[in-house]
């Protein structure tokens, strides 16, 4: 009996040297500090090229994503092939804050994610400066360059702390930890959310949430931001929200925003405007050239502004108001010096 | 079916530190046959209130009367009242669960026990009613259009022949295109039923084409009530509640201010223009 | 209702045990459940119980919390302590009834099988509650870092966990939606027998199931958007470092260790103390 109980001590002990060695083990590994010049080289190849200062942000040529749909019919199954782009052209240049329009399975959600390279195009190109996106070696540097914003504020807020998922993009750019702290930081304090920095996003409303989800991708210190229907889920208060920190973003840090959209009131504050409807790029121009196009629009399944709406109905009663009114001042004004010609 | 809300309180937590009142002493009467929109920004009570109508949560104070019953007295009447007062939730489509779409607007006239004969004829006047044509019956509902799938999910509450309809923000997240047929969808069955609408939404162009009477709720109380006219008169008042009026209301505020006489009580776009022209006229002569 | 289920329950505080670097507190949490198997007399235990009580009282979390944790899981250990009374062999037989037998040995172990597991939870909800999930995982992937050479993956598990514990309250908001949504549609999960309540399930289950496929989707789109590509050359905002606190708390935890040896050893010396 006594003789056991000794083994075990015995073994007990061992077991417990052998623990503390592994907890030293351990120590050791804990203080070992990453090797971050080897990180660096990572994500940066395309910087090393040397950049040139007249290149579009964003070009398109020809650019067509075509895929496979599997239709079921009486006779078993159909593969048909459906077009989503059609050879489209589109020039963004860097600092410009561009809308794209159309209805719900138009074409224009397939667009931004080609910017980002999720998808990669089935025919034409797509630059994101002078990077080609079906080069598959840029992939993380075009994705640095471009970031994206989806629909869903929930589903893409990774991480149960605020400041932890800002964090994300950086850390897996393998930027420094002191450079990541510095740069979530700014981004929390851009977007106004400093204050939120340690709360869970899940206690955060949506406007909040996709403020977050910005801030996450600022943190990353992309050239443009592309947006995917990000106020499509929000109220009012929300959408006002997260409109105003685009605006601002693009007026102050000059970052070129795309803004995936159809909602015609965001549509009508960008510098220009894209309508793509079924695949094809249809209208491009400035907010006024675009909606001064009352039936056009109507007629890709969009709205116009109530204003606009209003001055075209006067103006088929005979009724000369400018073409282009998009919003409350410029009506107001319009139908005031319309009386004062008189 | 008239509802009448008498003094209805709602504490979220009470007695702890998350102690929130979401409903403060709300009373009101919504008459049979009405067509009722609900406005309110995010957190003014809007859907605790809906939730209450519903019976899927119960006061902390005051009553709600259906018909002069009270409907939180008896918990087991409560499927009864689900039964006339049909609630559709905020992205309906993503409570669709069935094989077929019939099936799934099948199942809540099942639930109720009915007949299979009268369970047939309800589904497929529901169906009808919001728009679905008989060749989709048979597919499956998560092949439908974002549209589609709302209008079968409403459909899906329609079929319990409900007295009362809410719609909890029916239009959000679609596009110009699946709104339209969604709202002429909700037009056409307040029109031929004849049922009781409640309609919640932040869109005040939606509500404004559609509705007779608004409500206005701000911080759980009933701030405003009243037709869209005299509702989107008060474009100040909503702006400080977070809310705006349809634009064409601001363009008339305006003008008022600077001194033109015109009505303030302008909300829709064809008015907006018959006013203005008759405006511009005046002024010509 | 739903709602009131909390997971991963942390007391925020600020105290010397809730500052300890996570990968320390889940070795010596680690170490703690291996000592309660080597401690086998009462003295140990109450030299466990105290040095347990010394830290939860460094640790400011209120003993209710602990107690609540414990009320969980009564059951089991009732149970623990049924099967030890009644199925303990030995000589000094008090009761008998067929298989059934009350001993001496028995009733010890009976109690020292429900200290055990009451000191295992008590400590081990000690962590829970003093580190943050995040930390909690952050520590995790470096403790499993080494074992990445045979296979473990490591950082994947860690990630699987932070996503978890991300979507669990939005999960369990959106249950509470579809039920509501269900029950609106005269769904009935409260009456019938088991089978029919199986069934009432579906309608709630199905859009779950096919929400969290098409969040699972958005969310890896999401994720690679921002450039996620597995843990190769990723850097970490908050480095964990070991502070001089911890060394400190790392000399405690083998001074505690010579006790529990001692103590064990001495039962070598005077076997029959109880």
């Amino acid at each position: 009996m006594a003789s056991s109980l000794f083994c075990a001590v015995c073994l007990v002990c061992i077991d417990f040297l052998h623990k503390t060695m592994y907890l030293i083990d351990s120590c050791e590994y804990m203080t070992m500090d990453y090797n971050i010049a080897e990180r660096q080289n990572f994500c940066f190849l395309r910087k090393e090229q040397g950049e040139q200062k007249r290149m579009k942000m964003v070009k398109a040529e020809d650019l067509t994503y075509e895929y496979v749909r599997i239709l079921e019919t009486d006779h078993g199954t159909k593969e048909e092939k459906v077009a989503a782009l059609k050879q489209v052209n589109i020039e963004i240049n860097k600092g410009e804050f561009v809308a794209v329009l159309g209805h719900n399975g138009s074409g224009k959600s397939t667009f931004a994610k080609h910017i980002n390279a999720l998808l990669q195009p089935t025919g034409g190109t797509l630059w994101v400066e002078d990077m080609d996106t079906k080069n598959e070696e840029l992939i993380w540097d075009i994705r640095q360059t471009a970031g994206m914003i989806f629909q869903n504020p929930d589903n893409q807020l990774v991480a149960t702390i605020v400041e932890e998922d800002i964090a994300f993009g950086p850390e897996n750019m393998g930027v420094e930890p002191s450079e990541i702290r510095k740069r979530v930081d700014e981004a929390l304090a851009t977007v106004r959310m400093t204050e939120y920095a340690t709360h869970a996003p899940s206690k955060l409303s949506g406007g909040q949430k996709q403020r977050i989800a910005i801030a996450g991708v600022l943190a990353m210190h992309p050239e443009c931001i592309v947006l995917d229907e990000p106020t499509a889920m929000l109220d009012p208060v929300g959408r006002r929200e997260v409109l105003q920190t685009i605006e601002r973003l693009n007026r102050e840090e000059g970052i070129t925003m795309i803004l995936i959209t159809h909602y015609m009131d965001e549509a009508v504050r960008a510098d220009r405007v894209f309508v793509i409807d079924d695949g094809d790029l249809v209208m491009q121009g400035t907010p006024k050239e675009i909606f001064s196009q009352v039936d056009k629009i109507k007629e890709y399944g969009l709205d116009v502004p109530q204003v606009t709406e209003v001055a075209h109905l006067l103006r088929q009663e005979g009724i000369m108001l400018p073409e282009d009114i998009l919003t409350i001042e410029e009506m107001v004004g319009a139908i005031c010096q319309y009386k004062s010609t008189i | 079916m008239s509802i009448q809300i008498n003094h209805l309180t709602h504490i979220y937590n009470p007695g702890t530190t998350f102690e929130k009142v979401a409903l403060d002493d709300v009373t009101l009467e919504i008459k049979k046959g009405e067509f009722i929109g609900l406005i309110g920004h995010t957190g003014s009570g809007k859907s605790t209130l809906i939730q209450h109508l519903n019976g899927t949560i119960s006061p902390t104070s005051g009553e709600i009367l259906l018909d002069g019953e009270n409907i939180h007295k008896d918990k087991t009447k409560l499927r009864d009242v689900r039964r006339h007062i049909g609630l559709a939730f905020q992205y309906p489509e993503y409570q669709l669960f069935e094989m077929t779409v019939y099936k799934d607007v099948a199942f809540g006239p099942t639930n109720l026990k009915l007949a299979p004969k009268q369970i047939h004829e309800n589904v497929v006047q529901a169906l009808e009613t919001v728009g679905i044509s008989e060749e989709i019956y048979q597919k499956s509902p998560f092949e439908l259009s974002g549209g589609q799938k709302r209008r079968v999910a409403i459909a899906g509450v329609l079929a319990m022949n409900p007295e009362v309809l809410i719609l909890d923000e029916p239009t959000a997240g679609l596009d110009p295109r699946g709104r339209d047929e969604i709202l002429e969808a909700i037009r056409q069955l307040h029109e031929k039923r004849g049922i009781t609408v409640i309609l919640v939404s932040h869109s005040m162009e939606d509500i404004a084409k559609l509705v007779d009477r608004i409500v206005v709720m701000h911080h759980g109380k009933a701030a405003m009530q009243g037709t869209p006219k005299e509702i989107f008169s008060h474009v100040e008042e909503l702006e400080q509640m977070g809310l705006a009026a349809p634009q064409v209301s601001y363009v008339f505020a305006e003008l008022k201010k600077r001194g033109y006489d015109v009505p303030t009580d302008i909300y829709t776009v064809e008015e907006a223009k018959k006013v203005l022209y008759e405006l511009i006229k005046q002024v010509k002569v | 209702m739903i709602r009131d289920i909390t997971i991963g329950q942390y007391y925020p505080a600020e105290s010397p045990i809730h500052r300890l670097d996570a990968r320390l507190k889940i070795i010596v949490t680690f170490l703690f459940i291996v000592s309660l198997f080597i401690v086998n007399s009462i003295w140990g235990y109450i030299c466990v119980a105290l040095l347990l009580g010394m830290v939860i009282k460094a640790s400011r979390v209120p003993v209710k919390f602990m107690t609540k944790g414990l009320k969980s899981i009564l059951f089991i250990i009732i149970f623990t302590a049924i099967i030890n009374l009644f199925l303990t062999p030995g000589e000094d037989v008090l009761w008998e009834f067929g298989v059934l037998h009350i001993t001496i040995q028995g009733i010890y172990m009976a109690i020292r099988m429900c200290i055990r597991l009451v000191l295992l939870i008590v400590g081990s909800s000690l962590l829970t509650l003093t580190t943050t999930p995040i930390q909690l995982t952050d520590g995790l992937e470096y403790l499993l870092h080494p074992l990445k050479k045979i296979g473990v993956p490591a950082h994947e598990i860690a990630m699987m966990m932070t996503i978890a514990l991300r979507f669990i309250p939005t999960l369990l908001d959106e249950t509470d939606k579809i039920i509501k949504a269900q029950q609106a549609r005269g769904a009935d999960f409260d009456t019938g027998n088991m089978m029919q309540k199986a069934k009432s399930m579906i309608p709630i289950l199905v859009p779950l199931f096919i929400s969290a496929f098409r969040r699972a989707e958005e969310l890896a789109m999401a994720m690679e958007a921002r450039c996620y590509h597995g843990d190769e050359n990723r850097t970490r905002m908050n480095m964990m470092k070991m502070q001089s606190a911890d060394y400190r708390a790392m000399g405690m935890v083998v001074l505690y260790f010579i006790i529990i040896a001692g103590l064990r050893m001495a039962e070598v010396f005077v076997p029959n103390w109880i």
